[in-house]
């Protein structure tokens, strides 16, 4: 502690000061008692004798061990060091551990290359790229010449002071440092790239400046935070005890004014305590700087309204002795040395620093005279153990430290509460947005029924195949159909040819149709479904029919999938024995069939096709036979009809009935042009076309099958 | 305009009126940036002279016995002191005499020193004459004044007086920790290490010159412009 022995209490005749040497400058305790001149020479005569020696001894490391120790840390930036740490490595082994421990860089050149050179010492670039950025950010009006001054001007710094750091004391770098700032200073002062800045400016610059060398050499261990050859660990330690033996000081004995119940008291107590501690944390004297001030007016708040220096002073001892700062001692050391001096000895930081020093120092020297108490009593008191004393404070700061932690812990909370109403009014939000969208969308699709009423269902060849059953009604109505060439048009058409037919035997089902939602046009579909089911266990022959509806589907799906429909996957894959009627027949047969009847059929249209298959299905029981093979194809003639359902089906599986296997999923092709576009123009070409309408006769099963396969995979599998 | 940097420390025993004299004087100049609620003992101010600017801080100190022996810390590199002591204490005015002498001894650059007696509203309960105190105030080469930070007389006048005595300071001699910006002046403007007992013992600076002379200036220099 520097200041410490400057108390009065601690005064030294002057000859005890004077250089050993006898010359007439003061000595220095840290320069073993020369002043510093004779102790330059000194250590020059010892560096020069280390050299000289280095072959054969170890001197320095007999010298001053622990110094030696210590220096294995951080030598890798001096080239004096290593030699030094070289020799002793040769000649013990057991310092090749320490090696290892403190210098993992360079452990291997250490270990095989005796005359290697110095590891090169380079900063890292994160300080550079830091420095950068935060210029950016602080700086944005000075030109880039400055940015580069300032980052050259620290590397430079660094540099020196790394190279520095072992050859000198702490004070005769701490020294140089002070030059460094100064001459930065100077070169403000004169270079061109900073004539347009202001004094301010250029104070902001050197702390700028500071702030970045000073950051990075702080974390270099024993370079300039309690450096080696200093005492400042050891000081920490003692003033930490000392602090703790102390901790029974109270506001009384200190003469200032806190009440201890006061809740506000002991949180700006808190406060300032929780500064001070996070002094050791900065890691620039600014920084450390700034923390002190900061503690220090959380002092004087807590010292009330009409606070001078008389009270400001206590408080302050008060604090740091119920703080407690770790390093305390280290951190006002590294202050003063290697803050720029210009701004120590001046503004607001400078002036709440010495306050800090002078607590500090009077904690250091406190004696019994110093509270106003009798010195037996004060005995009494330091005999105490420590963790007697101060609890009432201890308590209130405890209490302090849970009060924070609660009322962070509700902040927490009401923030989180504030998410949740956000949350819960988008919510609600979205809730509404949902509610009217429906609303929107019934409205629209009401509107859309209204206008083109839903007749289309009634069209569908399920209640056709009932109807003809049941009537017999000749092929004449159904080819009608036939002949309306749009395939968009059948809405109206359909109802003028159907309704009449289907309306006595579902009346409800047309019904239905009107309402327009969308579940009830699903209901319809499944209305339609069990229709179908019951019609045709009505024809004997309608049980192999099933069976080959079945295989129909199966063989439908591929359909829809290629441009090539007889591709022979599909089918050798889809055919099986049971799917055809003759089991004898090799798949490549069945090849043949399409292609024949694909040349039959050309020239109907998807839509045209529906109908005719109908009618002619119930007629011809041979084509029964062929109807697994072409009613694959149908679903997209259907297609048209229950466009707006199966347009929600990109893709669909097969599930196989015998092995409840899903087949792979096939993917839908919507193909509205085909339906749409007139028969004529296409359908020759269309491989599809021709198999559409072999599928036409078998239509009783394919097309309602169909119809309710491709929106519902639920059917094809009931058998 | 030039623009002069200096410290001032208040000296004083305990309840004087230091910190009641510096916050009259602050208070009234900038009342704004001083919050009455806030207590304070370090100040800046700057005062506005023909041909000049000067930057005042102004440190307060605790004047405790107890203290005293800190005093040193604070005093340090000051361009200036306020002597303040009470009109009303015999005690206060002595205690003035130990401050001037330790001074004196401690501080090696020239400091105006103001000899100020406070409380002069107290007429009545006198302890220290004016006469007294005005020749002491002549035998340390101290400006003297009678203040009353309760009536706010006199204040202004102490500080003029040493802003002044600071500017002359700092054009006549070379004092080392008074900054002043003068486009002629940088090299003064730096706090070089000041050749004083305390600081001779314990750190050294005094040696200070004899760095400068084996700095190689170059060396910065150069690097910092490649």
């Amino acid at each position: 502690m520097i200041f410490a022995s400057k108390m009065p209490s601690l005064r030294i005749d002057q000859s005890d000061l004077k250089c050993k040497n006898g010359c007439d400058y003061f000595g220095n305790p840290q320069w073993q008692g020369y002043c510093s001149k004779c102790h330059r020479e000194l250590l020059q005569r010892q560096r020069r004798a280390e050299k000289a020696s280095s072959a054969t001894l170890p001197k320095p490391e007999q010298k001053k061990p622990e110094r030696g120790i210590k220096l294995a840390s951080h030598s890798s930036f001096s080239k004096f060091e290593e030699k030094r740490l070289r020799q002793s490595e040769t000649l013990k082994k057991a310092n090749l551990l320490k090696f290892s421990v403190f210098k993992k860089s360079s452990t291997d050149e250490h270990d095989h290359t005796p005359e290697r050179k110095p590891p090169e010492f380079k900063i890292p670039a994160l300080i550079n790229e830091g420095m950068k950025r935060e210029f950016r950010v602080r700086f944005t009006n000075l030109p880039p010449q400055v940015d580069r001054d300032a980052r050259v001007f620290v590397h430079s710094f660094i540099m020196d002071v790394i190279k520095c750091s072992n050859v000198m004391t702490v004070d005769e770098l701490s020294e140089r440092v002070q030059r460094h700032y100064q001459h930065f200073m100077k070169y403000m002062d004169t270079s061109p790239h900073f004539a347009n800045a202001e004094s301010e400016i250029k104070e902001l610059l050197i702390d700028f400046v500071e702030k970045h060398a000073m950051t990075y050499l702080h974390d270099l261990p024993g370079v300039v935070f309690s450096p080696i050859g200093t005492e400042d660990e050891r000081l920490d330690r003692a003033m930490s005890e000392r602090i703790q033996q102390l901790s029974w000081v109270g506001e009384k004995h200190l003469e200032c004014k806190l009440d201890r119940t006061d809740s506000a008291c002991s949180q700006l107590l808190y406060k300032a305590i929780s500064e001070l501690l996070a002094v050791d944390g900065a890691a620039g004297p600014g920084g450390k700087l700034s923390r002190v001030r900061r503690a220090c007016r959380h002092v004087l708040a807590l010292c009330g309204a009409s606070a001078s220096a008389d009270d400001l002073l206590p408080a302050l001892i008060f604090t740091v002795l119920k703080a407690n700062p770790p390093r305390l001692v280290s951190n006002i050391n590294f202050v003063t040395r290697f803050c720029n001096a210009q701004r120590l000895m001046t503004g607001e930081g400078g002036y709440y620093f010495t306050n800090l020093c002078c607590a500090v120092s009077f904690i250091e020297n406190l004696t019994a005279e110093s509270l106003n108490m009798d010195k037996k009593e004060f005995d009494c008191y330091m005999a105490m153990p420590a963790s007697i004393g101060g609890s009432t404070w201890a308590a209130a700061l405890s209490l302090c430290g849970a009060a924070r932690e609660a009322a962070e812990q509700r902040a927490a909370a009401r923030a989180l509460l504030a998410d949740v109403a956000t949350l819960r009014a988008e919510a609600d939000l979205l809730a509404a947005n949902a509610d009217s969208f429906e609303k929107e969308i019934a409205f629209k699709v009401n509107d859309v029924l209204a206008n083109t009423p839903l007749e289309i269902k009634p069209r569908r060849e399920p209640l056709r195949l009932s109807s003809l059953r049941n009537s017999s009604i000749p092929l004449i109505d159904l080819e009608t159909p036939v002949d309306t060439p749009a395939p968009m048009k059948p809405s109206e058409d359909i109802p003028q040819i159907k309704l009449p037919e289907i309306m006595p035997v579902e009346e409800p089902v047309t019904v239905t149709f009107d309402r327009t939602t969308d579940e009830k046009i699903t209901q319809n579909i499944i209305d339609f479904q069990s229709l179908e089911k019951p019609s045709p266990p009505k024809s004997p022959q309608n049980q192999p029919w099933e069976l080959k509806q079945t295989g129909s589907f199966e063989l439908l799906t591929p359909s829809p999938l290629g441009f090539t429909p007889f591709d022979s996957r599909s089918i050798d894959e889809l055919m099986t024995p049971d799917d055809f009627g003759s089991d004898h027949l090799a798949p490549g047969l069945s090849n043949i069939n399409y292609d024949i009847d694909l040349s039959d059929f050309s020239g109907d249209n998807s839509l045209a096709e529906d109908t005719p298959k109908e009618p002619k299905d119930p007629f011809s029981p041979d084509g029964i036979k062929k109807e697994p093979v072409f009613d694959p194809f149908q679903p997209q003639t259907s297609q048209s009809s229950y466009k707006n359902v199966l347009e929600k089906f990109d893709e669909f599986s097969l599930i196989d009935s015998k092995s409840n296997e899903t087949s792979e999923a096939f993917e839908v092709v919507h193909r509205t042009q085909d339906s749409c576009t007139p028969a004529a123009a296409e359908e020759p070409g269309d491989p599809f076309s021709p198999v559409q309408k072999e599928a036409s006769i078998l239509d009783d099963s394919g097309s309602p099958t169909s119809a309710c396969l491709l929106p519902s995979p639920l059917q094809p599998q009931t058998r | 305009m030039k623009v002069v940097e200096a410290k001032i420390v208040v000296l004083g025993s305990q309840g004087v009126g230091k910190t009641s004299l510096v916050v009259r004087y602050i208070g009234k100049m900038f009342s704004k940036h001083i919050s009455p609620t806030i207590g304070a003992s370090f100040f800046t101010c700057n005062i506005n002279l023909e041909d000049a600017r000067i930057k005042l801080q102004v440190w307060d100190t605790a004047g405790q016995e107890r203290f005293r022996s800190m005093a040193p810390m604070y005093y340090r590199n000051a361009n200036a002191a306020l002597l303040v002591y009470d009109i009303t204490s015999a005690n206060s005015f002595a205690s003035i005499k130990g401050w001037v002498k330790e001074l004196q001894s401690n501080v090696p650059d020239p400091m105006i020193l103001s000899l100020v007696g406070n409380k002069c509203d107290l007429e009545s309960c006198r302890a220290v004459t004016q006469s007294e105190a005005s020749q002491y105030a002549a035998s340390i080469g101290a400006a003297y004044c009678e203040t009353s930070a309760l009536h706010d007389q006199g204040i202004d006048q102490v500080f003029l007086n040493t802003a002044t005595e600071l500017l002359k300071l700092s054009s006549s001699s070379l004092v080392a920790s008074l900054r002043s910006y003068d486009s002629t002046e940088y090299d003064e403007k730096l706090p070089i290490g000041i050749p004083s007992e305390e600081r001779a013992t314990h750190t050294g600076k005094i040696e200070l010159p004899a760095w400068s002379s084996e700095f190689k200036l170059g060396e910065t220099q150069k690097n910092m412009c490649c």
